[in-house]
Formats: C-alpha cells, structure tokens, sequence
C-alpha cells in the first residue's frame, strides 16, 4: 500500500498570486480525484508533485521518498500527464513511447518492445503506431499522453484534466484503463468536470484559492448536504433578488429560464423545493461560500 | 487604389519599429567605420579620405547585401501581411484592383527597403561632424561631400538593388505564402551572387564577372580598379559603361519577374489538395496482460538514454528544412569554388590535400556557425516548442545527459557535414587525375581543428540558450559572442587564445613540415577549451530549467539543493582539470613565452624612435668579413649561433663606441675586446660598448657575437615558423643583433605615427648626382657591409641538409650530427640563408657551375623543368650582362608560411606553394614558376653583383632589372609574340593596381621608392616596351656597360642617374622623347580603335583601314592627370583571328593628333585590328584597343 502524505504544502508565485495555501492531503492507493474550478491550485499542486515546481513551504512524503528533496526518486516512480501534453514533429507513435520508456528507465529493449505495443494497443493506437504524431488529432494526442504516463512500473500516477478533448467513447475507454492500474497505485486526477469524479474515485478534495476546503470521499459529501438544497425555477429579473436572500449555489439554464439551487438548514418555502444533493451541489457550495451568482 | 495600398503599406511599417532599427543599426555601422579603425567595411579605407565618394561607394554597395535581409522582411511582409492574419478572404473578396493591390503593395515595400539604406548616409555624414569634433580622427582625413555620390549611389545601387531584390522575393513570397521560403529566395540571390564570383577570378573574365553580378559592387570595382586616389576622392559613380549596362541587365531582370508573378498572381485561393488517407486494414496487436517490467537505474540507463535522445536531436536537425537549405548552400559554394580551381598567374596548382582542407575550412565556416547558433537553440527549445517538456522533464534521467546529447548531434551534424566535404574534396582530386590523396591529412585537419571547435561551440552556445533561458535573446548573445567578443578583445588590446572562444595557435598544413610550429600549443589549448565546453554543459546540466519557468536566481537555488553530489563532484574535478590545464596554457604562453600585443608593439616602435633616433647618424664600423657558425636543432627547434666578427673603420674619425639593437628573443651574447658595456635598454633592446681604445680609421678589429633560440613549451600564437622540423629558414638579419639604430623599427603609417606625436616618416634620399653621403650605403645592407667574404659552418640533425650560400668546403658527421663548411667562391653582399631539411638533389652541370635543385620528396614534379630554367638564365645572362661568379645555382625548397622566392649569393630558397606545386604539364613555355626563377637568377648580377645606392630609384636597379631580364629569357622561349601580352597583363594590373591603392606618392619609375608596384610591374612594363622600341641589344649593351663599372664595387653606389647616362647613349634621336615619358615623368596613355574595315582588292589581298584615337597623360604624384600633345611612335596592326593570337601585320606609324587614320595592304584575310595590339604602353582601358574589322 503506497501513501503520499502532502502537508502544510504552500507556494506563493512572485507576482503575489497564493497558489498553494497550506495545503496537506493523505493519499492511498487508488483514484483520488483533484477538483476545483481554473484557478483553484490544482495544476501547481500536481506539477508540484511530478517534481516540476518548486514549493515554499510544507512537505510531500511518498512513502519514504521526500517528493521536494528527492526529484529524480520520485521521478523512478512517476507517470504524469501534463495538462497540454504535445509531441516532436515528425516522429511516430512508436518512436516517441520508446524514447519515453528508455528515459523511465526500461533498459530491456524487448520489454520495451512488448510495453510500448501493449499500451498503443489499450489507448486504441496500435494501427497508426508508425504514424508521425504530430498528424495525430488532438483526442489521438491525448491518449498517446496517456499512454506514455503508464510507462513503467509507477506508484504514483498524476494526470491533470486527462479527459479533455476526448470523445465520450475515448473518456469511457480511458476511465477503464485508469481503474485497471489504478488498483494498486495512487492516482492523482484533476478536473473541473464533476462526473468524472463521481464515477470513477473514492476519494477526493476540492480545491479553491490554493486551498482544500473538502477532503473526503464523495459520498460522504453529498450526504452531508442531504435535505439542505433547494431548486426554484425564477425568472432572469428575479435573479439578484434571491441572490439577497438566500445562499444560491448555483444557477443554470433550464429551457430558457434560470434554475437556482440554494443551501437552507430549512425549507425556505417561497416555491422551493427540495432536492437530492449531487457532486455538483457540493462542488459550487464548496467553492461559492460567498454565496454569489455565478 | 494603387495610392491607396502604396500609402497604406508605408505607413503600417513607418509605425512599426523595424524599419527603425534596421535604419539605425546601418547608419551605427557605417558611423563606426567612420570614426573608427577599428571597424571596416570591406577592407581599410587606405590614404583616401574617409568620406571619399569611392568609400561612400563601396560602403552602399556592400550594405546593399546586409540590406538585402532587412528587404526580404519588408518584401515578405508586404505579400503575406492579408494571409497571416487570415484577412485574405475578407479584403479579397472586396472589389479592389489587382493592379492597385499588387504594385501598390509592391512598391510601398520598394521605398520602404531602401530606408534603412539611407543609414550609410546618415553614419557618414554623421561621422564626418562628429569624428573630427571629438578628436577620434583628424579633420584632415575628410573631404568635401559631393552631392551626386549620394543620388548616384542610391539610383545606382540602392534602389535597383532593392527593386532585383523584391522582385524575386515578392513573387516567391506570393507564390509560396511561406517566411522561410521568402527567406531562401534572398539567400539564393547572396548565393549566387558569391558563386558568380568564385568562378571568374582570373582577370580575364573580369567583364563578364561584373555583369553577371546581381548588385553592382564587381561591375564598379572594374569600374574603378585603376581609380588614383584623387579620382577616389572626387569622382563618383556615373551612368556610363560596364556599371550601366549592368544596371539595365538586372533591373530588366526584375521586371521579367515582376510581371510574370503579376500575370501569376491572383486573389482566388487554390484549391487545396485533400489527401485520401487510406486505412490499411491491419491485424489488430493484442495483448492482455501488461508485459513484467524491469526498470533500472544507472550507467547503462544513463547511457540508453543519452542514445535515445541524441537520436531524437539528431533526426530533428536533419528533417528540418533549415538544415537542408543550410547544408546545400554549403556544398554549393564549396563545388562553386572548386569550380574555379587553384589559379596561379593563368596556371593551376595541383589540387593538394591542404588546399583542399583550406577550402573546405573556408566553404564550411560560415555555415557551421549559423548551424550551430540555429540549432543549438532549437535543441534547447525543442522540447518546449513542442509542448512536451513537462513529461521529458518528469522523467527520471540526469539533465546533464540531455545537454550532453543535444551537444552531441549538433557536433556530430558539423562532422557530418565536414565529412561530406571531405568526400567532395577526394573526389575532386581525382577528377583531376592527382593521387597522392592524403585521407589522415584530412582526418587529422579535422580532428585539430574543426572538430574541436564544433565541440567547444556547441558547449558555449547550450549554457548560453539555458542560462538566456530565451530562444532569440539566446540567438542574440550567441551571435555577439562570437562576432563582438573579437572586436572586444581587439579594442581593449588582449591577444591571448585563452580568452578568444576556441582560440589556439593556427595550423597550416605544409606537405614539407606537416601541421608545423603551432600543433603541441594547438593541442593544448583545444584541451583547455574543451574542457571549458564541458564544464559550460555541466553548468547548463545543472541550470536546465526543468518544469516550470523559473529565473535564473531560482534555478541557482533550485541548483544548490538538487544537485546531487557525485554531480557535484564531477563538476568540481572538471573544475579543477580546466584550471589546471589554464594554469599550465597560462605558465607557456604568458610566462614561459611572452609576446607583446599589436598595441604594445606600435608604444615600442614609438618609444624606440623617439629615444634613439639620435643616433641614427653615429659613425660605425663597417662588418668587412664574417664567419658563421650555426648549430640547428630542428626537433628540439633550437638554434645556437656564433659569428666572427671583423670591423673596419671606413670613416674619417675614430669611433669609440659600439651601438646595438638586439632582439630578446635571441638573448645574444657580446665577445667585444676591450670594452665596456656601458648602456643598455632591456626593454627597447638598445646597447652601447665602449671601446677602451677608439677604433681609428683604417683599423680593424675582431669581435664574437653569440645568439640563440631556445624553443621551451608552447606560445600564444604558432610561433617562429622559421625554425622548425622540417624547411628552418632564417638568414643573418634574423639572428644577430642589428649593428646601430635600426631604422626598419620605426612605425611607416603616417596616421599611427601621428598618433604618438611622430611626424610623418622620413622619405628615402632624394636621388642626386654625383651623391656622396647618402651613396656609401646600399639599400640591402644598408651601409653595415659591402662586398665582403664569408664563411659558414652549419650543423643539423642527422637526416637534413644544411645549406648556406658558397661552395661547400667540407663536409662530415660528428656526434651523430651533419656538419657543413661553406665558403662564398667571390666576395659578396652580407646577406646570408641559413637552411635545413630533408632534402632530395636533383643537379646539373652547366660549364662549371653546379645546378642544383634541392626538393621536397613529394614535389619532384617540376624539378626538371626549374633545372631548365636556370640554365637558360644562365645561358642569356652571361651572354648579356657578364661573367656569373658563384660556381652554383641552387632553388632551395621551403614551407609555404612564405609564399616568396628570395636570391642570396649563388643560393635562393623558394616556396614550396609558389613553384613545387604548380601543375605544369600543359603550361606554356613561358609560364610564372619559370618567371620566378629567371627573376632570382638575375638577382645574381643585379643585387648581387650592382646593388643602387640606398635612395630614390635604388630598386629600379634590381628589381626593375631581374623583371626584365626575366622577361628577355621568357620572350626567347617562343615565337609569338602575343604570348608575351598573355605574361606582361598582370605587370600592366600589378601597376594600375598599385597606383591606385598608393597611400603616399607616385613616384617616376627613375625615383622609385622601393614601391613594389612600380619596379616590379612599372618596371617590368617599361623596359620590355624599350627593348622593343630600340632594340633588345641596345638595351642589354647599356645594362651590360652599367654591370660593368659598378659590379662589385666599393661605395659609392649606383644611382639609377648613373644608369641612365648608359642608356641616353643607346637611344635615338627620334625616341629620346622615351627617357622622360617613361622613367622621369609619370605617363599613361588612353589608346583606343573607334572603326576598323577592311575590303577584298582585286589582287587577292586586303586593305584594312582604321580610325584611332590616342592621348597621351602625365600624371602627378597624387593622381591628377592631364591630357599633352602626343607626338609619338605606337604600334597598329591586323590579327587573323578572333581571340588576338596570330599577329597578322604590325607597323609602328607616328600620332600627332589625338584622332587619326590608316589604311594599309594585308596579304590574308585579316579578323581584327587594334592600336598597340601587344600592349607595350600603359592604358588603363586596354580593351577598345581591339575591334572586329567589318567589311566596307
């Protein structure tokens, strides 16, 4: 059992901008899911633990590996999808994975081999392996990024908003594929896309300001909002009127008119009614503490 | 709407700042050289004014190149402004004028590219005020301006330039929509224009190289070649001639592409190609279960993964299209130059593997550099370019063999190139049938040179790309580093290689001695500078910036924490082994050998001059017997020296002192009976011995002087290429101390001695008659000795010869070592050759002189051919000018640092690159190696046997002379006498040249002043036009009676006035008009055909008749020249064919007006007619002397 314990983790930018604001989380094995809405801190923490930027203050223990002290151990044992993952132009598939599997240390030319062909054939590009990448789509970009975080034998596997531009197919496949490795290593997984941590992880923390303001699983989450969240169909007028008076979560589109749903100990009455909380509901009550309308 | 566009395209680019900077840094260059020695556009500015309408000239024309880039931006621009902000579709499909859009557009670029142009102007003018006005050069080295210099220069070259240019580069850019082809386009145009160059370097094809040049500057430096310096000062470039036809040609040129991409153009976008991918169906792979992995980590991953990633790198560089385009241009300069082969005054020298590796060092270099900035910092960018850094980042390898790797390609992308070249070389030697292909020459050319400063380079240019941390910045301080760090280091005055990037002694490849005195130094600093290139990976290694962009004050500290210590350690070994191979550099060529720099050399010359030019006068003895003892240790490149010593006092008092200049180098040692050393100046190297009892006049003594050099370690530069394994060549000036002030010390430049407070040199003597003063000393020995005996011993290693001049007198081994004795057969001039080498003798007896050639066993080819040569002068000189009174004749092969041949008594050591290597098999019988060996033989007698006095018209005596009796033995070989016009061509350009470029005076031939330019080619042309005027008899019988009462004679010494009351006498009546003309007074004469026609006449023959013109010019020392009545004898005459080789009738008629004709009677059909068609007067436009005859 792998653990990765980040505390007091903080990180300031030079421009004043807090990215990381004392932030500890201890992570098991598993698919951990990283929320938070553009902005929060997620990327910094992640790139912060694939070694890549530097922290202030706090420590990252992976197991017995210092993550802020000892990049290259962590590196051994490290898959990372960045969140713009590119290639070099005119390579192909195969060129690239193998390069990328000898830099992780996988010295066995027909183990190479053997992985390089395995992980092209489980993100669905054994065809077009000898094909130059950079022709590739960018749902095709993605999954070879995919494939090359799974190079090696990695404990701790972080990939940062993994899913974007993929096709719902492609998504499908690549959950599949996470929850296979994800079994007996971490997982880290960013997103702002609510449904992907619903499906796929057992625990999770939200993100907002470089802070985790819940950390937890998501179950535990909405069953903590269970009969406190109201909707109410309102006219656009109406809006800044209910803003006043309640804690709104969120408002959204619904045929035309505005959706709201507010946090209420109580049954607010006035034409609420309740609803059961979803990873949404906590999601935006998490972040939207100031209750305003977004 | 053609205003519309035009206006528009002006006035987006007047708000942008390229047009400024472009503007700017033009005019800060041209301002610079200006104002500046320092900085030089196309060579130095010479004696003319610094503003010179011809300076103006050249600095545009050359700018016009630079210019060219800074064009392709606004060419480009202009083309593909609409597609690259995607507007194409929006403005095109507005009802505007394809007329208007496309000329408009056109011709805003055209104005807009010459602005920067108007820099050269600006920097002048500029220049001009400010240089004076802050004292950083005089007010007298500027002239007026002249107002038509610039409005010439600019519809001359700037805006035709311009406009040939865009021509090409806007169509391209139309055509392709693509930057970098646009850019490609102006590379094609420097290209060719370099390529048109290298193929015509013969002046035989000068006029086709002027106009198939795309910007002028060879049709105006035709153009002016001959220009005086007041035509340079004055004269600006017209709307006449080769430059104006060349104009025409190329802007013609233009408008044929114009309106073809015009005609081509058009606002529809063509259809674009899909392509039809095709889906193969392949058997899908599958496999279930991930395979077991075993990841490792250490050496072996290490080195998998500097393989990996030098193979990504390397594939990258080469699929790029840069690299591509950069390496064709290479290859295609370089095949372009071998085009052009090695000529040699109208011969070819055998394509030798060191010429081939100098070509391919110079085809190469420019390239090498712009890959190595290029793609050192894509390299470094390449990861981050392609949005993959994070992951490369994340994995687990060492930065260091990233760095290393991306170093690597790039040196083995240089090698390969280099090794490409290597084949084209091979392969060219032998298309030419030449065999002795030396691969390990080449190999180890490369590994000395090249190679090392690929590695270095691309060590700097890395930690450069990762310190900038910013691709152009990068760019930029990697192009500063290695053009401005020179400069830098020239302004503040340091020479030493240890802190030029890559500096070490240069290597020049001589088949006699190999990579010569400069390898042991060569290797050590390429050892101290790859060790700095790598320690500049390993700080780039540990400063890559990994992950996310952090400052370099961040990556410092990143550094310092991460950095593991066996990294750590490595760095701080290479630390220490780079600083203790500096030390060790530092300890050889700073303390072991040191070395003044130019800066410092110039304070000593002033220094010297000014503190001890009082004694320039001081009476001394004169040397008037001398024995040699020379002991060379050419492996060890020692040489120990002792010399004999017998003075006299010829003067009229007593000289009770001794003064010397000696040379440190040489540590001398002085043996002088009964003095005392009683002054001496360590470091201006000046001693004064006194002598306990005067020398009286009359009296002798004897005294000991003992020298040495004592080679230790290694130098700074390549050091003394005289002494060294293989072809030592010193002489007696070299190795003893200069008896009294040494005049040839003193700074020559007028304007650096200005700088010191030195008031311009002293001119030679003005010749005199019946001189006494300045005729007791001649200009080779400079009053030090006259005719005296002299004697050599001479040792060397076991396997050389030891040459000095005389017969040998004894020779024998001792002590493993070879011995020599030589003793001059006749007294003669002390100067003396001293040589060493692994020799092969070819010899051959001629009466009794002993021919002896003395080779190099790889250059025997034209050994037999130079025995011919020799005897033939001997033959010809004895019969004319007298008795030879040495019993040899020896050529005395020697490395090619020099490219001369020098005549000492009896013995003239010549350049194995002048003579040996020149491919004789299909030469003419009258061919330059011959020349050259005509003209030492005849330094026998004139020089050695009548040496003029040291003053004005002292050369004329032997320089002059050894030209023309070359000459005679030249003309005697063949029987057409056009073949001599072949010869005497580059005499007629060594002179108009010269003149032209004369940074002093002109002098009459009669008062020359030891300008080479005037007795060797003025000379040369004058004395073969008299013999043929008077008669070759005439004149050798007054150079024979000259020889006669002056040959080997005590002071006084000749006068070339003595020589000419031998020549009045031969003259008649009729040309004595020749003796002024030609020797006193400075004449040119502007010959030319206007018509020429021939008829049939009924007997069969055929009367040609022509119409000439003909002035005579005088001009004065500076250059001015004015047209004089003519009254002379000149030559016409009919060739039978087309290229002026068969000489079908000449008469020689009398012109008394400047416009004249004549007819007269050929017997066969005549082709051309000409005015001087051998071409014995001087005319700076021969060519309209020639016209083809039409029929009436």
């Amino acid at each position: 059992m792998n653990k990765l314990i980040i505390h007091n983790l903080s990180k300031t930018y030079s421009n004043g901008v807090v990215a990381l604001d004392q932030v500890s989380l201890e992570i098991e094995n598993g698919m951990f899911g990283l929320l938070g809405p553009n902005g929060a801190g997620k990327s910094s923490l992640m790139r912060t633990l694939a070694t890549l930027q530097e922290a202030d203050s706090g420590t990252a223990m992976l197991d017995d590996i210092d993550v802020l002290n000892q990049p290259g151990e962590v590196r051994k044992v490290l898959g990372y999808l960045p969140q713009e993952f590119g290639v070099y132009p005119k390579i192909t598939a195969l060129q690239l994975l193998d390069h990328l599997s000898i830099l992780k240390g996988i010295t066995n030319s027909r183990e190479r081999k053997e992985l390089v062909r395995y992980l092209l054939d489980k993100v669905n590009l054994y065809d077009k392996r000898n094909k130059s990448v950079k022709g590739f789509s960018g749902g095709m970009k993605q999954r070879v990024g995919i494939a090359q975080a799974l190079i090696g034998n990695p404990k701790l596997i972080i990939a940062d908003e993994p899913t974007a531009g993929l096709d719902p197919g492609e998504r499908n496949r690549f959950y599949n594929l996470l929850a296979d490795v994800g079994k007996e290593v971490i997982v880290i997984l960013s997103t702002h896309i609510v449904d992907d941590i619903r499906e796929l992880c057992t625990k999770m923390a939200i993100m907002n300001l470089g802070r985790i303001v819940y950390h937890g699983t998501p179950q535990k989450a909405i069953d903590a909002l269970n009969g406190k969240v109201y909707q109410k169909v309102v006219t656009r007028e109406e809006l800044p009127d209910y803003a006043r008076h309640y804690s709104i979560i969120s408002n959204k589109m619904v045929g035309g008119r505005p959706l709201i749903h507010v946090f209420s100990e109580s049954d607010p009455g006035a034409g609420f009614e309740q609803v059961n909380p979803n990873l949404e509901d906590v999601f935006f009550s998490k972040i939207n503490t100031s209750n305003v309308l977004v | 709407m053609f205003k519309t566009f035009f206006l528009s395209e002006i006035k987006f680019s007047l708000r942008q700042p390229m047009v400024y900077i472009f503007l700017v840094l033009i005019g800060l260059l041209v301002f610079a050289a200006t104002v500046s020695d320092n900085v030089q556009i196309g060579g130095t500015v010479g004696n003319v004014f610094r503003n010179a309408p011809h300076v103006i000239t050249m600095y545009t024309t050359i700018m016009t190149i630079f210019g060219l880039l800074m064009a392709t931006a606004f060419f480009n621009n202009a083309a593909l402004k609409d597609f690259d902000n995607d507007f194409n579709e929006i403005l095109f499909s507005a009802p505007i004028s394809k007329f208007g859009y496309f000329f408009g557009r056109f011709c805003g670029a055209l104005l807009l590219s010459t602005i920067p142009m108007l820099g050269v102007y600006i920097g002048m003018i500029l220049g001009s005020i400010l240089g004076p006005a802050f004292g950083w050069v005089d007010a007298d080295r500027f002239g007026p301006f002249y107002p038509e210099t610039f409005i010439n220069t600019y519809f001359l070259f700037v805006l035709p330039n311009m406009f040939f240019a865009g021509t090409i580069i806007f169509a391209m850019a139309n055509k392709w929509k693509n930057t970098v082809i646009s850019f490609v386009g102006s590379l094609v145009i420097i290209i060719g224009y370099i390529i048109a160059g290298s193929l015509m370097s013969d002046i035989d094809n000068e006029s086709l190289a002027a106009l198939t040049d795309t910007f002028g500057i060879r049709a105006y430096s035709v153009y002016a070649k001959y220009f005086t310096p007041i035509e340079k000062n004055t004269l600006s470039p017209g709307f006449t001639g080769l430059l104006l036809i060349n104009r025409v040609i190329w802007i013609a040129a233009g408008l044929v592409i114009l309106i073809t991409s015009y005609l081509t153009f058009s606002f529809k976008e063509k259809n674009k190609k899909i392509k039809v991918v095709k889906e193969a169906e392949t058997p899908k792979y599958r496999l279930v279960t991930l395979p077991k992995l075993h990841t490792q980590f250490n050496l072996i991953t290490d080195w998998l993964q500097f393989k990996s990633f030098f193979f990504t790198n390397f594939l990258s560089i080469v699929k790029s299209v840069t690299f591509k385009i950069l390496f064709l241009f290479s290859a295609i300069i370089l095949i372009a130059n071998l085009f052009g082969g090695f000529e040699y005054f109208g011969l070819q020298s055998y394509p030798l593997t060191y010429k081939m590796i100098d070509l391919i060092t110079n085809a190469s270099g420019i390239f090498v550099i712009i890959i190595l900035v290029f793609f050192s910092g894509e390299l470094i960018w390449r990861d981050r370019d392609s949005k993959i850094n994070e992951v490369v980042d994340a994995t687990p390898h060492t930065s260091f063999i990233s760095m290393a790797a991306k170093a690597l390609s790039l040196v083995v992308i240089t090698t390969f190139i280099h090794f490409f070249f290597i084949l084209v070389g091979v392969t060219y030697q032998l298309i030419n049938g030449y065999t002795r292909i030396e691969l390990i020459v080449y190999l180890l050319d490369f590994v000395y040179t090249s190679l090392l400063l690929y590695i270095i380079w691309s060590g700097v240019m890395i930690m450069v790309q990762v310190l900038v941390n910013n691709k152009y910045i990068g760019y930029f301080i990697s192009i500063a580093v290695i053009f401005v760090w020179s400069i830098v280091l020239n302004i503040v005055d340091v020479q030493s290689n240890m802190l030029a990037i890559g500096g070490r002694p240069s290597l020049e490849y001589s088949d006699m001695n190999g990579f010569g005195p400069g390898l042991t130094g060569a290797m050590w600093f390429n050892t101290y500078w790859f060790l700095f290139s790598l320690l500049c990976l390993l700080i780039a290694g540990a400063l890559w910036n990994r992950g996310s962009i952090s400052s370099l004050m961040q990556r410092l500290k990143i550094a310092r924490k991460q950095v593991p210590q066996q990294y750590r350690l490595i760095m701080l070994v290479t630390l220490f082994a780079w600083m203790g191979v500096a030390g060790f550099v530092y300890y050889n060529t700073q303390v072991l050998n040191t070395y003044k720099t130019s800066d410092e050399l110039e304070q000593l010359s002033a220094s010297f001059e000014k503190k001890y030019k009082k004694y320039e006068k001081v009476n001394l003895p004169k040397i008037t017997d001398a024995k040699y003892f020379i002991d060379l240790f050419p492996y060890k490149r020692d040489v120990q020296v002792r010399a004999v010593l017998q003075y006299t006092n010829e003067t009229n008092s007593p000289i009770d002192s001794l003064h010397y200049n000696i040379d440190e180098d040489w540590k001398p040692e002085f043996f002088i009976p009964n003095s005392d050393l009683v002054y001496e100046d360590k470091e201006l190297g000046y001693l004064i011995f006194q002598l306990r009892t005067p020398l009286q006049p009359g009296d002798s003594m004897e005294l000991e002087i003992e020298t040495k050099s004592v080679s230790q370690g290694f130098e700074n530069s390549a050091g003394n290429t005289g002494i060294i394994h293989n072809g030592t060549f010193l002489n007696n000036f070299e190795i003893l101390p200069a008896l009294g002030y040494n005049e040839s010390m003193e700074l020559s430049d007028k304007n650096t001695r200005k700088k010191y407070g030195l008031k311009p040199k002293d001119r030679m003597p003005e010749l005199e008659e019946n001189c006494t003063e300045h005729c007791m000393a001649n200009y080779l020995t400079d009053g030090r000795s006259d005719f005296i005996n002299v004697e050599t011993v001479i040792s060397t290693s076991a396997d050389q010869i030891a040459i000095a001049p005389g017969s040998l007198v004894r020779k024998w081994e001792e002590n493993g070592r070879n011995y020599y004795h030589y003793k001059a057969d006749h007294p003669s001039q002390n100067f003396y050759s001293f040589i060493s080498a692994k020799y092969e003798i070819a010899t051959r007896k001629w009466n009794d002189v002993d021919i002896e050639v003395y080779y190099d066993k790889k250059h025997g080819v034209n050994v037999e051919l130079m025995l011919d040569a020799v005897e033939r002068s001997l033959t010809y000189y004895t019969e004319n000018f007298g008795q030879y009174y040495h019993q040899q004749c020896r050529i005395i092969e020697f490395p090619r640092y020099e490219t001369f041949a020098q005549a000492f008594p009896g013995t003239m050591p010549y350049s194995e690159s002048i003579g040996f290597v020149i491919n004789l098999e299909d030469a003419e019988e009258n061919n330059i190696v011959d020349a050259v060996i005509a003209h030492e033989m005849a330094h026998q007698w004139w020089a050695h046997q009548v040496v003029g006095a040291n003053m004005q018209g002292g050369t004329m005596l032997s320089e002059s002379f050894a030209e023309y009796s070359s000459l005679m033995t030249m003309k005697h070989l063949t029987n057409n006498p056009m073949k001599m016009r072949e010869f005497l061509k580059y005499d007629h350009d060594r002179y108009l040249r010269g003149r032209s470029g004369e940074v002093d005076k002109e002098m009459p031939l009669y008062k020359v002043e030891n300008q080479m330019y005037i007795h060797y080619g003025k000379g040369s042309v004058i004395l073969y036009a008299l013999q043929d005027y008077i008669g070759e008899d005439k004149v050798n019988t007054a150079m024979r009676n000259f020889l006669e009462e002056f040959k080997y004679q005590k002071p006084p010494y000749p006068t070339s006035l003595d020589f000419m009351k031998y020549l009045e006498p031969q003259i008649p009546d009729s040309l004595n008009y020749l003796i002024d003309d030609w020797f006193k007074e400075i004449t040119l004469y502007d010959n030319r055909l206007n018509e020429a026609s021939y008829k049939e006449l009924e007997n069969g023959k055929y009367e040609v008749r022509m119409n000439i013109e003909s002035y005579k010019i005088k001009a004065d020392t500076i250059g001015n020249e004015t047209r004089v009545p003519i009254n002379d004898w000149i030559d016409i005459g009919v060739f039978s064919d087309k290229d002026e080789e068969n000489l079908l009738f000449e008469k020689r008629v009398k012109i008394d007006r400047p416009e004249m004709s004549f007819s007269f009677v050929v017997d066969s059909l005549p082709a051309k007619a000409a005015i001087d068609p051998r071409h014995l007067l001087i005319d700076r436009v021969y060519d309209d002397n020639s016209k083809t005859l039409v029929l009436e």
